[in-house]
């Protein structure tokens, strides 16, 4: 039966043939319409050629202008490298001084020599100082990158019950400002006993606790990476584990050198945290505290201020060189930080 | 050997929102492809990704091979899966990211060497097995993506429209692949697409999904021919079918439809059925597919005068978009071997035309419920004879 | 206000557009706090029926439980073990034993003392002592109100988990009942372990930096909130060996903000100051860092990447390196007054007083700070709008240049659009964090010069002090004040989270979504 329907269907097939279309088509001569059309072609046609002149005029003027406009960029661009290289180099300059060890109205050295940096490993506890940073540096970024990074992954991939109030939270949480506790935490650790000489272990504390906050940026690189991913592996048979650390981790290498680089500079540029908890126990300061302290009191400075460009000099290569080479990381880190919010 | 059964599947996103897909019952059989089409939001992705354990599912059971499956996890299906986007890990070559799934398994190596380079042989992206998905283009990515869920051997495939992201091109060649694949590969498929064209190529069966309920299910043919309702009629088919408000006439024996203040008759078998279902004159929304409406000449009496918008020449066929005096817009579809080239010409904007709709290709959908006049079950115990009916009756 | 559709909004001049927006703007201000205060009350109403369904829930489960799970309602973990969940019972049972064991011989007494914060003052007694086998003048401590405070809240942290955790255990039971009664298994505590590392796994992640959060965030702010309505400072210290400190209601807001005192109101000042610095430190920073980077990303410009490297050491090199540096190159014997000096620019008795100087004008040091500001501050614009920029489409710029565009109209329709709408949300936190910003102000002039009319219940504030610097000098100076910190800090949180409300209220960046892409 059906197919008797299909070839009826097939058979009725019998269009009309060629006389009788010649019939039925009722010409409209549609000429006003064709006409319309030409003149528009025309005038498109005229008006490029009027185009084509133009630019090769401007051209001219343009290339003056903008010989002009770039040497003015150069000069402002030079301008501005002086004008933010000159501290680093007074600094550089000043660490060799000899002939005073107090603030003077000039820069260039009457008497160079590496005394400060020698009073500074000799007659400070610089070397403590710097033990402490590195081992605080170390530390924090390993921890801190796995707290925020645990944070920013559940975040970016979890979808739970609470996980909307739980990022408002920490939202309104943020807008509380840091130093505000303060004085609880310091209590806090001296009653554990992680201040004065034993800072770093506080300091380690307080900087990983509450860092898991920050997650961000991180956050911003994992919602990049497709869910389909996680999806795909899921069916292939990972666990939620297995696709934490053999398909996210190594997409996110960037992201991942970014949180170890910032955790690991911030304790070398960190001051106000580390004075509170170190409490004038010299033994627990970081480099920033315990160079600050050396220019604490208008009578140190007047003793200590070339050591303390020394010193400057002495924390800020090895932390520069260290930067330049990982800049990438962070400037994508950084970006992206800005565009995600 | 894998059957897959739905019932009373339902899906809600959020509590008192509206469900994205409910009311789903489904029986595949053991290597059907099934293909779940619709368009964007209706709830066939959703399904899919049910059956495959990455939505949770909010009502009814899925079941696999007769296992209640709603509680087991992806993993423990033993399913594969294509997606829209590839799903590649950029960090792995092409071997690594086929041999992912058996590694999970701790499948010894020879044995994921083995597998991997033949399903890699049979889809011919051998001699790109070390290279990293970054550098292969679209086409050779999908098939990566085809690899890996290849690989697993599983009871089911799931595709997820696999083609959407291919440019047009590559997209015919790709489906006629996954046509032959299909006989290689020894699974169930469920195959996700927006694309109508692709639903008709591929599927046995053919699931059409609109706001979370299913609409239709039935072979290509089936849909195409008897759409159970308006939504269905006028998804399948290219170009879509016309329709526009009518009335159904019956002056005793014979039907009758006016459409544009013309009285077209009714004959064949939907004549003969519908007054055995003593169908009365009533308010019809009228469907014409565009390969039933015919050029014709004055001396046909059911003619319809309409002015000739737009003159598509699609190569072996034209398709004319009309308007009728009425200011409906119907789409014609001529045939270029049926016509002379002078006649294709003259065929401009402005153009006035005659056309006659086929009386027995008609479709007539009730205004209200939208649901066809004549359903399936009329036609098929018709065609199917006393086998169909039967079948339908023990439904 | 009438609310123009489309088309006769499209017929407005420019002018008339700009004061319809501002209108609109301004009238959609009531109806937006009306807005908000029904948003919490239907958060206050939500947590309410929450807790009415739980409270139900609990009722219900106890009726329609077995015996397994009612025992579970006073042994906590029972009915898990019953039904073969033996780890999470363990667990739940180990809680309740610390709980009641903490509550006993610690929760108790400290909770006991919340209202006074103590009352023993530390007495002077002789004691006999083993070491000079005599009695001795001793002091014995009295009550701590500090630590009174902290144990007390501590504990009912304690109570808040305890609760949970009994409702918990009690869902427990009836979700297992219910899997038992539809026919399928309850977790085995082999599951429950893989799942750790799997369907758990965010719990898992999470746990360590929630504690920490909790620890270290939460509960140290909720403390100095309380703390903000105490009488808690150097002559309070609360710590056993001296003064106690006690509850004194909102006083300390009235020291504070002086409410009709007719005193100087340091708090206002100090406040408009922040206020000023912020706004200015955000957009100098925003507008020359953008400029500076589109200098840089000029076609035709050669050694870009030097460029950049110049400026990026400013970012590499700790701060408190260069800003102290400067802040001595400034000072009044300083590098920048010595070479002046050299130069007979200014004279012995006349050098510029950079830092500022007690009762000289206040702008000068402000001026520094913003200018020192921009010093610091370009180098990350320049970096972070040079990413951005490059993601402009080009294809704008080059329809601007057919439809005739000059280069600054380019900037005004093109760039700064596209900036705004991308880095809005990065605008408001830098604002947020300007308010904020301790070191600029701490290294530079420490808050300085004092100025002797800022002064609220006998500290002085500086000239260039932001309430950040004078909070943190309020914890730490040689007079403590702790309450009138904790009010600092408590404003300052008002302050920032007003202006984050409306400003994200406003942000094109979260309603045109996808405007620009």
């Amino acid at each position: 039966m059906m197919n008797e329907y299909k070839g009826q269907d097939i058979l009725e097939f019998n269009y009309l043939s060629e006389e009788e279309r010649h019939d039925v088509i009722d010409l409209m001569p549609p000429a006003d319409y064709c006409a319309q059309e030409q003149v528009t072609a025309e005038s498109v046609k005229e008006s490029a050629t009027a185009v084509e002149f133009k630019p090769a005029k401007r051209h001219m003027g343009q290339k003056i202008k903008n010989r002009i406009s770039n040497t003015i960029i150069y000069v402002v661009l030079c301008l501005m490298s002086i004008i933010w290289l000159i501290p680093f180099v007074c600094i550089l300059l000043e660490s060799f001084r000899v002939e005073s060890t107090s603030q003077v109205g000039y820069i260039i050295p009457k008497e160079w020599g590496f005394d400060n940096y020698i009073n500074l490993f000799t007659k400070t506890k610089f070397l403590r100082w710097m033990g402490n940073t590195f081992f605080l540096g170390l530390a924090v970024s390993v921890l801190q990158t796995a707290f925020v990074l645990s944070m920013s992954y559940v975040l970016s991939r979890f979808k739970f019950r609470g996980r909307k109030s739980l990022m408002n939270l920490m939202l309104i949480l943020g807008m509380f400002p840091g130093f505000l506790t303060l004085i609880l935490i310091y209590n806090l650790l001296n009653g554990w006993g992680m201040t004065g000489e034993n800072s770093v272990f506080g300091l380690i504390l307080v900087y990983v606790a509450s860092s898991g906050m920050g997650y961000y940026v991180s956050k911003g690189f994992f919602d990049t990476i497709s869910k389909s991913l996680d999806e795909a592996a899921r069916i292939d048979g990972a666990t939620r584990f297995q696709i934490f650390y053999k398909i996210i981790m190594p997409l996110a290498k960037p992201i991942v050198i970014y949180t170890i680089l910032t955790a690991f500079m911030a304790p070398w540029g960190d001051f106000v945290m580390a004075k509170y908890i170190a409490h004038n126990s010299s033994a627990g300061f970081n480099v920033a505290v315990g160079l600050q302290n050396l220019i604490a009191t208008e009578e140190s400075k007047a003793t200590n201020y070339t050591m303390f460009c020394a010193g400057g000099v002495v924390v800020a290569v090895p932390i520069t060189v260290l930067f330049m080479l990982l800049q990438k990381y962070y400037v994508a880190g950084v970006t992206g930080g800005a565009v995600k919010g | 050997m894998a059957t897959i059964k739905l019932t009373n599947v339902k899906k809600v996103y959020e509590k008192n929102a509206k469900p994205a897909v409910q009311d789903f019952n489904l029986e595949i059989k053991d290597k059907e492809f099934v293909v779940f089409v619709g368009p964007s939001g209706c709830g066939k992705s959703t399904t899919l990704r049910m059956v495959a354990g990455l939505e949770e599912i909010s009502g009814g059971t899925i079941e696999i091979d007769g296992v209640v499956v709603n509680d087991l996890q992806p993993k423990d299906r033993d399913i594969a899966m294509v997606f829209q986007n590839y799903a590649l890990y950029p960090h792995l070559t092409v071997f690594e990211n086929m041999a992912f799934p058996l590694r999970l398994k701790k499948v010894p190596q020879d044995e994921v060497y083995k597998r991997v380079t033949n399903a890699a042989e049979i889809l011919g992206i051998t001699e790109y097995l070390t290279r990293r998905p970054r550098a292969l283009s679209g086409g050779q990515r999908q098939r990566v993506a085809i690899g890996r869920a290849m690989v697993r051997e599983s009871k089911v495939f799931l595709m997820d429209e696999p083609l959407s992201n291919l440019d047009a091109k590559l997209r015919n060649q790709m489906r006629a692949e996954i046509i032959l694949l299909r006989k290689k590969i020894d699974s169930t498929f469920i195959y996700v697409t927006h694309d109508q064209t692709e639903a008709m190529t591929l599927g046995d069966r053919i699931v059409i999904m609109k706001d979370g309920f299913i609409q239709q299910v039935g072979t290509p043919n089936e849909v195409f021919e008897w759409p159970d309702n308006l939504f269905v009629a006028e998804f399948i088919g290219a170009p879509k079918m016309n329709t526009f408000k009518s009335e159904l006439i019956r002056e005793g024996d014979n039907y009758y439809v006016m459409a544009f203040g013309v009285k077209m008759p009714v004959d064949g078998i939907k004549a003969q059925k519908l007054y055995e279902k003593d169908v009365q004159s009533q308010e019809i929304i009228l469907g014409v597919r565009p390969e039933h409406i015919d050029l014709t000449n004055r001396n046909n009496p059911n003619s319809i005068v309409c002015t000739v918008l737009v003159n598509e020449m699609m190569g072996s066929e034209i398709h004319l978009h009309v308007v009728t005096e009425s200011g409906e817009e119907l789409i014609v579809r001529v045939p270029t071997v049926d016509i002379s080239v002078e006649q294709r010409s003259a065929l401009v904007t402005g153009t006035k035309v005659l056309i006659t709709f086929r009386g027995k290709v008609m479709h007539f959908f009730d205004p209200v419920t939208e649901e066809n006049l004549l359903t399936r079950e009329d036609l098929y115990s018709e065609v199917m004879g006393e086998e169909a009916n039967e079948e339908v009756v023990s439904e | 206000m009438k609310q123009l559709d489309t088309l006769s909004y499209l017929k407005l001049s420019k002018i008339q557009k700009i004061g319809y927006k501002l209108a609109s703007f301004f009238c959609a201000i009531p109806k937006w706090f009306v807005g908000l205060f029904l948003k919490l009350w239907g958060f206050i109403k939500a947590i309410g029926l929450k807790i009415a369904d739980t409270c139900v829930d609990i009722v219900k489960t106890f009726k329609n439980g077995s015996w397994k799970t009612r025992v579970s309602f006073l042994v906590m973990g029972f009915g898990s073990v019953m039904f073969g969940q033996w780890l999470r019972g363990l667990l739940f049972f180990a809680f309740e034993v610390v709980f009641i064991i903490y509550m006993i011989f610690a929760g108790a007494h400290w909770l006991s003392q919340l209202g006074t914060l103590g009352t023993k003052l530390p007495t002077t007694e002789d004691v006999y002592n083993p070491v000079f086998d005599d009695t001795v003048e001793t002091t014995i401590p009295g009550d701590s109100s500090f630590k009174i405070l902290l144990y007390s809240l501590l504990t009912i942290f304690f109570i808040i988990a305890f609760i949970y955790t009994w409702r918990v255990n009690i869902k427990q039971c009836r979700i297992n009942e219910e899997i038992l009664a539809s026919g399928r298994k309850v977790k085995s505590t082999k599951e429950d372990m893989k799942a750790v590392l799997d369907d758990q796994f965010h719990k898992t992640l999470l746990s360590l930096p929630l504690i920490g959060i909790l620890v270290f965030t939460v509960m140290p702010i909720i403390f100095m909130i309380l703390v903000a309505f105490t009488n808690y400072d150097a002559s309070h210290p609360g710590n056993g060996y001296a003064n106690l400190f006690t509850w004194v209601g909102f006083e300390n807001f009235n020291l504070l903000l002086d409410f009709g005192g007719g005193k100087t109101f340091a708090f206002g000042e100090i406040l408009a100051w922040t206020l000023i610095w912020a706004f200015f430190a955000t957009f100098t920073n925003y507008f020359l860092g953008m400029f500076v980077a589109m200098m840089i990303n000029k076609k035709g410009i050669r050694l870009k990447k030097v460029w950049r490297t110049i400026l990026v050491i400013t970012i590499a090199i700790p701060q408190f390196i260069s800003l102290l540096y400067v802040s001595n190159l400034f000072a009044d014997n300083g590098v920048v007054n010595g070479i002046l000096l050299k130069l007979n620019i200014i004279d012995k008795e006349h050098i510029i007083h950079f830092w500022g100087e007690t009762g000289q004008n206040p702008w000068l040091p402000r001026m520094m700070v913003i200018l020192i500001n921009i010093w610091v501050g370009i180098p990350y614009l320049m970096l972070i709008t040079t990413g951005i920029l490059m993601n402009i489409p080009q294809d704008l710029y080059e329809q601007s240049r057919i439809d005739g565009a000059n280069a600054w109209q380019q900037y005004t329709k093109i760039t700064l659009p596209y900036m705004l709408f991308v880095t809005g949300p990065y605008l408001l936190t830098s604002f947020v964090g300007n308010i904020n910003n301790f070191n600029i102000i701490y290294l530079l002039t420490g808050g300085g010069p004092d100025n002797p009319k800022l002064i609220v219940d006998g500290t002085i504030a500086g000239d260039t002090d932001l309430l950040i610097t004078w909070l943190f000098d309020l914890t730490t100076g040689a007079s403590a004040n702790y309450k009138l910190s904790s009010v600092i800090g408590i404003l300052i949180f008002l302050v920032v989270a007003i202006i984050s409300l409306v400003v994200y209220n406003i942000l094109p960046s979260n309603r045109r979504e996808g405007d620009f892409s």
